[in-house]
């Protein structure tokens, strides 16, 4: 290495340490609000990593990232600013310590919840393979994240497929304030890599050189294509967990005094005046250089605007599409479809969601599929039948069941500019990543303030039929739809879903594509040509006059069923299929009702703050003078599924149920 | 212990008032301040508040709704729990210790309340045999079948069957907002939906078959006498016998209290905690005005009182305003008008003209006057003879503002806005020269809003 080189990481952690003091004073003077967990005592592992990463490699790291952020590059005024909440802060003031955003440079965030990052690495992983960029990624996280399941599905995930990963486990031997010797049956993380198959290392996390040396090694193994490498840093915090908080009920002041005499910094200066000749004068002139950026980027963050309270909730979803193309326009009603060439063409739901995937994976090679049995088999409802042969094993990549791992990578593959989709089979199993979909996927957008998109398209089988019994019935869409920067997706019919599936691979959010088991075979005319439904867009399967029906999915077909008959009897249903939970179209809802004054929500689940009842909720708020009659609610009884039929027939709304409760509510 | 209930006086003329109606029912708990009942008085309808405590007992002659009462008269009583009132007519039962009364509707589970709506008895005419009272499915089926036959097992010290209370009328929102539309007054139609909802289709049948609302006079009709019609009629008589009216008109140059009114106009709207101010009216400029030149000429605002002319205080410039409503004319009084802001003359004034239209003045909103203004501009009135509100010594009416060609002092001709004014005051206390001097500083007042408004 060069005298500058040397420098060069001298002044990084120098940086680092005097902006976390200066932070430290500020919050001791609340002038910082909320948690900050400072880096002091381990600025050589972020300085010695990102020493050989460039600003296309991108890192993810954690709750305690200042350093991580400082040593990828961020000034550190953009650091400061965010913790003093202004609109100059890297995160626009939306994160805070704990979620700190700069894609410009790399910096792909950190994340206040332990784990997801190691993930979100292999993710970025998985990018730069799929689309061959030679990036490498990073993952930051302490000794508490390796005894998450994040980590064992992570370090899997990136040994079977080989993913330029590095994972870097700042072992400062505590979290929060319990000790690793107590939570992990090995005091040693770094061969834990060899039951994974992967290369590991133990090294002083408080010697610079040392870290630099491995980190060179790893990151070059990676950009080879020599896969990921786990690098346990040995080191030690010397302030408190958070700031504000008490340090001597779990660790004695005589502890900290002592690693605090291996600091890091004091041993690289003695090291470069006595082993490098470095001059005295030069370091003093880094010394001063950095006490005045860290003055002045503190006076930057304090004289800068606080964010523009208007602009709370910019951002939650993309605002434009990238990456393809302008399109046609979409047919988005439902009613004036395309007409093909031939008309007579009628295909299945499946068909016509595989047409959309394997049309948009000709022209998108960011497109990617995961899940279980979705590679050579073509997937347990026959999603991706085929699709395997044309686009082989990156593109179309069975996974270990490791529901939260993949969906994880997922996000941080989206965050890198790839597309996945992945493929459920059935939708319970999704329950098991829904932290990494609802706490880091759908909130990404809007933490980074719009600087990433995620376009991560969640598909799986829903409903209840066929004694598939409680783990393979679930729908859930109400839960989803709770959730802000998620789109949630329940086409009817195969015309919609082909549509709708064609959007959700165009768009930039992240897309729940829920479809139920039930109706997979039922077929309709689906042109051959292209189109593309827009979400929030509600089709009125069927004009009536007396009441309206609002329906999803099978109830859509149930209810159609009986509208024959109910019309003989000279009442006449209005259905109508908002063919997304989320956004929902409530306009169209409530024209619909303005014209009949009833209003019917059929619903498969269970009703407790479910779909119906939101809808019933902003009739009430919205249409209250339009409403001729209460609104009613016909679902799901409130139980998990069972399985033998009568059971299960008992559970769910039927044909007979639903015109009777049009018959009740045309009576009010 | 038993409390009556009296009609009370509302007014310092008032003799009777009209019976509205009941705000509770016959056995509700009834505590210090509830709204008992609702009286037509003087010139408003008021809610009555009780000022003692008990259950609400109405005797079976009890006032009906549009009843005149004479002030004082009983309308009926508050009782302590168990307590028998007068005209009580023992029960056979009334030997068994009454079970524990409870002062609020029957108890009933809502299944039982589901049967008794299916075989359409109102809850509240089933007799509970159920603990404290509460209605039971038996109970809701011995009254169907049997509904001559039923027992007085009531636990109400009362042997007189409890009135049957028609079902207030139901009628969904909708059916309301397509009454609202067509002007039509659901309260009065049948419905036809479950509970006997009036629905939609209620309302439109209601408006084809020619249902009309609004109890406009026809043509031929003989219409009852209100009590506020009759409040009018005396006072109107009693100022005419008692004073010596006279009435002067000018004609004032209104341009600038327009030119003023536009400023106004184009001010941004400003934003108070009850909402928005609105813009002062040309009633209220020239309320304010009138409220200036009074303090200057006292005795326009003076009362006789026997043996002594009285004059108002300059805190005391109680000014009334003259409202059309559909029920006949009110007129409100604004507080010490010469203290008041232009905007927030303006916030009472139209928050007083509103409530004397919806019927809710309190008597004291419209007590305690020393002036009163009168506009018929908006009916292109010019000049008329407005009639002294008593026990006031003036009026003054206010005119259409016109735009009319004017001879300025140069000879030239000129478009100004015109309005005329008429002044009735009370030649007892009031010479004419004195009266012609209050006309002409309201007249200057009016032609040079801005400097009398700096007070
Ligand atoms: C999933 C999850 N569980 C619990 C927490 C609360 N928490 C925040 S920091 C922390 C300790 C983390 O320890 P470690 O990973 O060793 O990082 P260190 O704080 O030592 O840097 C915990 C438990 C969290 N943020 N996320
Ligand atoms: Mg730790």
């Amino acid at each position: 290495m060069t005298n500058d080189q040397f420098l060069s990481l001298f002044r990084t952690m120098l940086i680092i340490r005097h902006t976390e003091e200066e932070l430290a004073r500020c919050h001791q003077r609340g002038l910082i609000f909320g948690a900050c967990h400072t880096y002091v005592g381990q600025e050589a592992i972020s300085t010695g990593v990102c020493a050989h990463l460039t600003n296309d490699d991108p890192i993810f790291s954690t709750h305690r990232g200042h350093g991580h952020a400082l040593a990828k590059g961020m000034p550190p005024r953009e650091l400061m600013a965010e913790l003093f909440g202004r609109a100059t802060g890297c995160s626009r003031g939306r994160g805070g310590s704990m979620h700190l955003f700069s894609p410009e440079i790399g910096m792909m965030g950190t994340s206040g919840i332990v784990g997801p990052c190691i993930l979100q690495a292999c993710g970025g992983g998985y990018s730069s393979k799929l689309m061959k960029t030679g990036r490498v990624a990073a993952a930051f996280f302490g000794d508490g994240a390796v005894n998450n399941g994040a980590f064992h599905e992570g370090l899997n995930m990136a040994a079977i497929w080989k993913l330029p990963v590095l994972f870097i486990c700042e072992n400062n031997q505590f979290a929060t304030e319990v000790p690793f010797s107590y939570s992990s049956g090995s005091p040693h993380v770094g061969r834990r890599a060899a039951n994974y198959g992967l290369p590991g290392f133990e090294v002083d996390g408080n010697d610079v050189l040392a870290v630099t040396e491995v980190a060179r090694e790893a990151v070059a193994r990676a950009r080879s294509g020599g896969g990921a490498t786990l690098i346990e840093c040995k080191t030690y915090r010397t302030r408190a967990h958070a700031e504000g908080m008490g340090d001597f009920t779990y660790r004695t002041r005589e502890q900290v005094d002592e690693w605090k005499l291996r600091c890091p910094i004091a041993s690289l200066r003695q090291r470069l005046l006595t082993e490098f000749g470095i001059a005295e004068a030069q370091l003093q002139q880094v010394e001063s250089e950095i006490t005045a950026l860290v003055a002045e980027s503190r006076q930057f963050a304090e004289s800068s605007p606080l964010p523009d309270a208007a602009t709370a909730a910019v951002n939650v979803y993309a605002t434009r599409k990238t990456g393809i193309p302008a399109r046609p326009a979409s047919n988005a009603d439902g009613q004036n479809r395309p007409s093909s060439g031939d008309p007579s063409r009628v295909i299945t739901f499946t068909q016509a969601t595989h047409e959309a995937l394997s049309e948009e994976m000709a022209v998108n090679p960011t497109i990617f599929v995961m899940g279980e049995g979705i590679g050579i088999r073509g997937g347990n409802f026959k999603t991706t039948a085929g699709l395997y042969d044309l686009y082989g094993p990156e593109r179309l990549c069975d996974t270990p069941i490791s529901e939260r791992g993949f969906v994880g990578l997922a996000g941080g593959a989206a965050m890198t500019g790839t597309r996945p989709v992945i493929d459920f089979m059935f939708a319970d199993f999704i329950l098991d990543s829904v932290g990494e979909i609802v706490n880091q996927i759908a909130k990404m957008q809007y933490m980074s303030s719009g600087r990433l998109k995620m376009p991560v398209l969640l598909r799986g089988c829903i409903g209840i039929g066929h004694s598939a019994a409680t783990h393979h019935s679930g729908s859930y869409y109400a839960m989803y739809a709770q959730v802000p920067g998620l789109r949630v997706v329940v086409p009817s019919n195969a015309y919609d879903a082909k549509g709708l599936l064609k959007h959700a691979l165009r768009c930039d959010d992240p897309v729940m594509f829920l479809e139920h088991r039930e109706i997979l075979t039922t077929k309709c005319h689906v042109p051959t040509e292209d189109y593309e439904i827009e979400f929030g867009r509600a089709a009125i399967v069927r004009v009536g006059r007396d009441v309206t029906v609002v329906a999803l999915a099978r109830m859509v077909h149930l209810t159609l069923s009986v509208c024959e008959e109910l019309e003989r009897d000279g009442i006449s249903v209005e259905l109508v299929d908002p063919r997304t939970v989320s956004p929902l179209d409530t306009d169209t809802i409530l024209q619909s009702v303005a014209k009949t004054g009833r209003l019917l929500i059929v619903d498969e689940p269970p009703a407790p703050c479910g779909f119906a009842a939101e809808i019933a909720a902003q009739v009430t708020d919205a249409g209250f003078d339009d409403l001729d009659a209460p609104i009613r609610r016909l679902t799901g009884v409130f139980t998990p599924t069972p399985y033998s039929p009568p059971l299960e027939a008992a559970v769910v709304p039927t044909a007979a149920m639903i015109a009777d409760a049009i018959r009740s509510l045309v009576k009010e | 212990m038993s409390h009556e209930i009296v009609i009370p006086r509302l007014g310092w003329s008032m003799e009777e008032g009209t019976f509205v109606g009941w705000l509770k029912k016959d056995g509700d708990l009834v505590r210090r301040g509830d709204a008992v009942f609702e009286l037509e008085g003087e010139k408003a309808s008021q809610d009555i508040e009780a000022v003692d405590e008990g259950i609400l007992r109405i005797p079976p002659t009890g006032p009906k709704p549009g009843s005149l009462l004479k002030v004082g008269a009983v309308v009926g009583y508050l009782v302590a729990a168990g307590e028998e009132t007068l005209w009580t007519v023992p029960s056979p039962m009334t030997n068994s210790p009454p079970a524990l009364e409870s002062a609020l509707p029957p108890a009933a589970a809502p299944s039982v309340r589901r049967q008794a709506r299916e075989a359409g008895i109102a809850i509240n005419d089933v007799a509970g045999t159920g603990p404290g009272g509460r209605v039971m499915a038996a109970d809701v089926h011995r009254t169907r079948t049997s509904p001559q036959q039923q027992e007085p097992v009531t636990a109400l010290p009362i042997a007189n069957p409890r009135p049957t209370h028609g079902r207030s009328a139901v009628a969904s929102p909708r059916a309301r907002r397509v009454a609202a539309e067509l002007g039509l007054n659901w309260s009065t139609l049948t419905g036809t939906g479950a509970n006997g909802r009036i629905r939609e289709r209620d309302v439109r049948a209601a408006a084809a078959s020619g249902h009309s609302s609004t109890s406009a006079a026809r043509a031929g009709q003989r219409l009852p006498l209100t009590s506020r019609r009759r409040v009018i009629a005396q006072r109107m008589v009693a100022s005419r016998q008692q004073t010596v009216p006279v009435t002067l008109t000018t004609k004032a140059d209104a341009t600038n209290l327009v030119n003023l009114r536009e400023q106004f106009k184009r001010r941004e709207p400003l934003k108070s905690v009850g909402g928005s101010t609105p813009i002062p009216s040309y009633q209220d400029i020239i309320t304010k005005l009138v409220a200036e030149v009074l303090k200057r000429h006292p005795r326009l605002a003076s009362r006789w009182d026997e043996d002594a002319i009285v004059l108002p205080a300059d805190d005391e410039l109680h000014l009334g305003l003259a409202v059309d409503t559909e029920e006949g004319l009110l007129v409100p009084v604004i507080r010490n008008v010469g203290g008041l802001s232009l905007s927030e003359l303006a916030g009472q004034s139209r928050r007083l003209a509103d409530q004397a239209r919806a019927g809710k003045l309190v008597a004291t909103e419209m007590q305690g006057g020393v002036f009163t203004i009168t506009n018929l501009g908006a009916f292109g009135i010019d000049a008329f003879t407005p009639v002294i509100n008593l026990p006031e010594a003036a009026i003054l009416g206010l005119g259409a503002i016109r735009r009319e060609p004017v001879v300025l002092d140069d000879g030239q001709i000129a478009a100004r806005h015109q309005l005329t004014l008429s002044l009735t005051f009370d030649h007892r206390i009031v010479d004419g020269a004195p009266a012609a001097r209050f006309l002409q500083d309201v007249v200057n007042a009016i032609a040079n809003p801005s400097a009398w408004l700096l007070g």
